[in-house]
């Protein structure tokens, strides 16, 4: 058989080839579908949201519409997108090759965990669709969640179920990493990707179980008023904001920590050098996934909880980010006197560096507990974690997307479309986020359908709402070319090579432009680190000039 | 090979550890029977923790075992642990300020209604 | 490369590294079982500060008796099943299906155990939830006298904590089945006993949660 046509695409056809799939590159593309497609609806969702408060008074949704749609859309971006999509497609694409295994240790539950994700994924639309209406907000606080529509029981369920998903992953790389990695391939070789996921596998093990269970918790306070959460019961509902935090805030870790990861694979690759400070990066991911567990109080400053646990979190809250910081400025030092190379994922990984930074620095702000009282539940919040999540945690994504497309595809997109979607995308992400720090510090509040009567005092708020929403179009507009390309270069794009990046890891280094069924020919025996460049010029020969 | 070369624990460990178990559990019970005013709680606890102690290093062999084993289940139950103890800081000092029932704070100025 | 009953996956190197695996993969998978039921003793931990008089008072309708016999029962279960991979190690698999039977009676007698004493409370309305309505007089207890604020909330958690550990020994009781068809099948030999020794892991769990809720539900 010739060489191009044995690859983990042509070794088998048709769809069972893909539904019935053990091989673990298989599962990564069937997650970016699945991932992609909830991206689209939350993102339409999203339009919808600016949509309203792009002008004041009723424009397309009224109160009631415009509370559902900010769940859903809360609902969906969190836990059908931001949450299993790097770990589901580039973790299960990458991290096995990256170790030189030939699959992760576990490849039916591999399997397994995508079918329930998407067993929970259609649960929260068959809930949304046919049983009721939720305007819970995507944190399903009670006494909201008590009383609202039996659609509750649905999307509790679906969280549950596809949170089993997410304990699955993590326990697969968890034991993947420690069990399958190559000859040579010891710890302090690993590329940071492969740290980051390790990292997060840690938080999806040790915090999913809790959200399980509180979602059990309240799926039982809905059915039959256990009076656990409900206060009209007896229940306590800051409790079951302790139950929700203790895991949701670990889970902003699962959405950023491997973003991160990426971003390191990023930095070293297109500065072409080692990455700097590699010990404290990988192990900063580790003390992240770990600090991470104690801070969670920091979402309820003002729900009544005791002042004195308010400042134990807040000071736990501060010590995040050392840490994050330890990434920041390696990642800075790493491009310091190195040759970048500014092509699409690079770009991406700059735009990550700007806007995580800003969404780091404004989280601890909110930390502080004298300065969150004010900003609690307004716009600031919003505009944090979108510059966390979307900034941080899907640029992430979008940057690692385009870097390891090649390998997945085997074609190469077009570097001139792809430049000019991420300039769209600074640009509107940016326009649309900013201007919430403004709106939020000026006593916007979240979560309503109009400001109207803001105005008044606030005459700004006409203008900057505004201008967020059309920054959101631009964004949109940026986001949609991204798909255009993909989609023509998956049938139109030109042949990619193995190692179009010049890149030092296996997955470039060992494989063909697309890698075997089984990864490899033959195991590989690692002799040298992810980054040493230096090292490395025998195997592959010098960067072809942009 | 494989598997063939682990260690087996002797019948002999296995039955004393199940003895072991089985009076602890009446030593629980009985104390429990006689009030013994606070120490109700941390006896019953301790005890508990001792079987829980046990079948996990005997039974579950993670005394014989690779130690990778042990560290998730500490960390396991650490992070348990963590879990009760600062929801507990929250729990058991709620209303330590800004106490807005009445008669439970002299106020010279009439108490804010809220909502 | 099939060596007595188990064949080497092809993605891993040798049956050592197979089985480190599968088990390092088993003990993440208790500790996230550790986790989902510390959500209940959390619960558990902070209504019963907030009302220990309530607590201490409804737990008298549990059976400390029963309690203390499921105990025992499940003990004794996890003695026969460490007791099994002993005899799987060594390769006597008939004795190692007698002591697997002697696991799933245990478990069906603690199963039966529970259903007598929910029949019991319910039978007496006690509910979890919206149904909770004491009534009754039993062993010289006035049920009705337990009608007290906060009462509810003590049987929510008995109900659901024990109610899910209970969902975890009939999962058990289905994987001593399986397993006991397939070691009499001779499936098993001392050179590999994975999912003996996997099942063995978790049923040890099982019991590690019962011997906490023991005390804390029907003694103190
Ligand atoms: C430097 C690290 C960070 C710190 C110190 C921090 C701190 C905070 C604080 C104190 C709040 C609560 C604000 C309030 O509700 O009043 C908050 C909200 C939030 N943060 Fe962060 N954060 C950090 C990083 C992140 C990351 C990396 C993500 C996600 C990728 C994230 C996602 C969120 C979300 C989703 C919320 C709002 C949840 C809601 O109420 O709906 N944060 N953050
Ligand atoms: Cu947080």
């Amino acid at each position: 058989m010739s060489e191009a046509s044995h690859n983990y695409l042509s070794a088998k056809k048709g769809l069972w080839s893909w539904l019935a799939t053990t091989d673990h590159k298989r599962i990564g593309i069937m997650y970016a579908i699945a991932c992609g497609t909830f991206f689209l609806l939350g993102g339409i969702l999203a339009t919808f949201v600016r949509t309203e408060l792009g002008t004041p008074g009723e424009t397309i949704l009224d109160q009631d519409g415009y509370n559902q749609i900010f769940t859903l859309h809360g609902v969906v971006m969190v836990f059908l997108v931001i949450i299993p999509a790097i770990p589901g497609i580039l973790g299960n694409f990458v991290l096995p090759i990256q170790i030189g295994a030939k699959d992760v240790a576990f490849p039916r539950l591999n399997l397994a965990s995508w079918y329930l994700f998407m067993a929970g994924a259609l649960m929260a639309v068959f809930g949304w669709l046919f049983v009721g209406n939720v305007d819970t907000g995507w944190t399903f606080y009670t006494p909201y969640s008590s009383g609202a529509s039996n659609a509750v029981l649905w999307l509790t369920s679906a969280v549950f179920v596809a949170g089993f998903a997410s304990i699955f992953t993590g326990l697969n790389f968890i034991v993947t990493v420690h069990k399958m990695r190559a000859p040579g391939m010891t710890w302090n070789r690993l590329p940071l990707f492969v740290w980051a996921i390790y990292a997060t596998g840690i938080v999806q093990v040790l915090a999913t179980p809790v959200i399980g269970i509180t979602m059990v918790l309240l799926f039982l306070e809905k059915l039959m008023q256990i009076g656990i959460f409900d206060p009209a019961l007896g229940g306590d509902p800051v409790l079951f904001q302790h139950f929700f935090w203790f895991y949701s805030h670990p889970a902003v870790y699962i959405m950023i920590l491997p973003a991160m990861g990426i971003i390191s694979d990023l930095m070293g690759t297109f500065s072409r050098q080692q990455v700097s400070g590699y010990t404290f990066i990988a192990l900063s991911s580790v003390a992240i996934a770990f600090l991470g567990f104690l801070v969670w109080g920091h979402h309820m400053f003002v729900s009544g909880q005791s002042a004195l646990s308010s400042i134990i979190f807040s000071m736990l809250t501060f010590l995040i980010g050392i840490p994050t910081g330890i990434k920041v400025f390696n990642w800075v030092a790493t491009m310091y006197k190195g040759s970048v190379w500014l092509r699409t994922p690079m770009i991406y990984a700059l735009m990550f560096l700007f806007l995580f930074t800003i969404g780091g620095l404004t989280g601890i702000m909110v930390g502080v507990l004298a300065v969150d009282v004010h900003l609690h539940d307004t716009y600031f919040v919003v505009a944090h974690f979108h510059y966390v999540m979307m900034g941080g945690a899907l640029i992430g994504l979008i940057g690692g997307l385009h870097y390891w497309w090649p390998k997945m595809t085997g074609r190469m997109y077009n570097e001139t479309a792809g430049i000019i979607a991420a300039v769209l995308i600074f640009i509107g992400f940016n326009l649309t986020f900013f201007t919430q720090f403004f709106l939020g510090s000026r006593g916007m509040p979240r979560r309503y359908h109009d400001y109207t009567e803001l105005l008044e005092n606030f005459p700004e708020f006409a203008a900057l709402n505004m201008a967020s929403t059309i920054g959101s179009y631009i964004l949109g507009i940026g986001l949609l070319m991204i798909l255009v390309y993909a989609l023509y270069s998956l049938f139109k794009g030109p042949k990619a090579p193995a190692n179009p990046w010049g890149a030092c890891t296996l997955e470039w280094t060992h494989t063909g432009p697309l890698p075997d069924e089984h990864n490899f020919h033959e195991t590989p025996l690692v002799t040298r680190g992810p980054y040493d460049f230096h090292l490395a010029d025998d195997v592959f020969g010098p960067k072809e000039e942009n | 090979m494989a598997q063939g070369q682990h260690h087996i624990i002797p019948i002999r460990t296995l039955a004393v550890v199940f003895g072991v178990l089985l009076f602890l559990t009446l030593v629980t019970a009985v104390t429990a029977r006689v009030d013994l005013g606070a120490l109700n709680v941390p006896l019953a606890l301790i005890i508990a923790g001792s079987k829980a102690i046990l079948v996990a290093l005997v039974f579950m062999a993670l005394k014989y075992d690779n130690k990778v084993n042990l560290l998730v289940l500490v960390l396991g139950v650490v992070f348990a642990v963590v879990f009760l103890a600062l929801t507990l800081a929250d729990t058991e000092f709620r209303g330590d300020i800004g106490i807005t029932e009445p008669g439970t704070t002299e106020l010279s100025v009439e108490p804010v209604e809220s909502e | 490369m099939s060596s007595a009953g188990t064949t080497l996956k092809h993605y891993f190197v040798n049956h050592e590294q197979q089985f480190d695996a599968a088990k390092l993969g088993m003990w993440l998978f208790l500790v996230t079982e550790i986790l989902l039921f510390s959500g209940m003793f959390v619960a558990y931990a902070v209504y019963r500060s907030w009302h220990p008089e309530v607590f201490a008072q409804a737990s008298e309708l549990l059976d400390w008796r029963l309690g203390a016999l499921n105990t025992v029962v499940l003990l004794a279960s996890s003695f026969t099943v460490a007791l099994s991979i002993h005899f799987v190690q060594k390769g006597e698999n008939d004795k190692v299906v007698v002591l697997l039977l002697m696991t799933l009676l245990c478990a069906a007698i603690f199963m039966v155990v529970k259903y007598f004493e929910y029949s019991g409370k319910f039978s007496h309305g006690v509910f979890p939830g919206a149904g909770f309505e004491p009534h009754g007089i039993v062993d010289g207890k006035d049920y009705s006298k337990y009608d007290i604020p906060f009462a509810p909330q003590f049987f929510s958690i008995y109900f659901v904590m024990t109610g899910i550990h209970g969902v975890h020994v009939l999962v058990g009781m289905g994987l001593f089945g399986w397993l006991i068809t397939r070691v009499a099948r001779g499936h098993f030999s001392p050179q590999w006993y994975t999912p003996v020794e996997l099942t063995g892991l978790y049923w040890h769990l099982v019991d590690i949660i019962w011997i906490f809720l023991f005390p804390l539900l029907y003694l103190i």
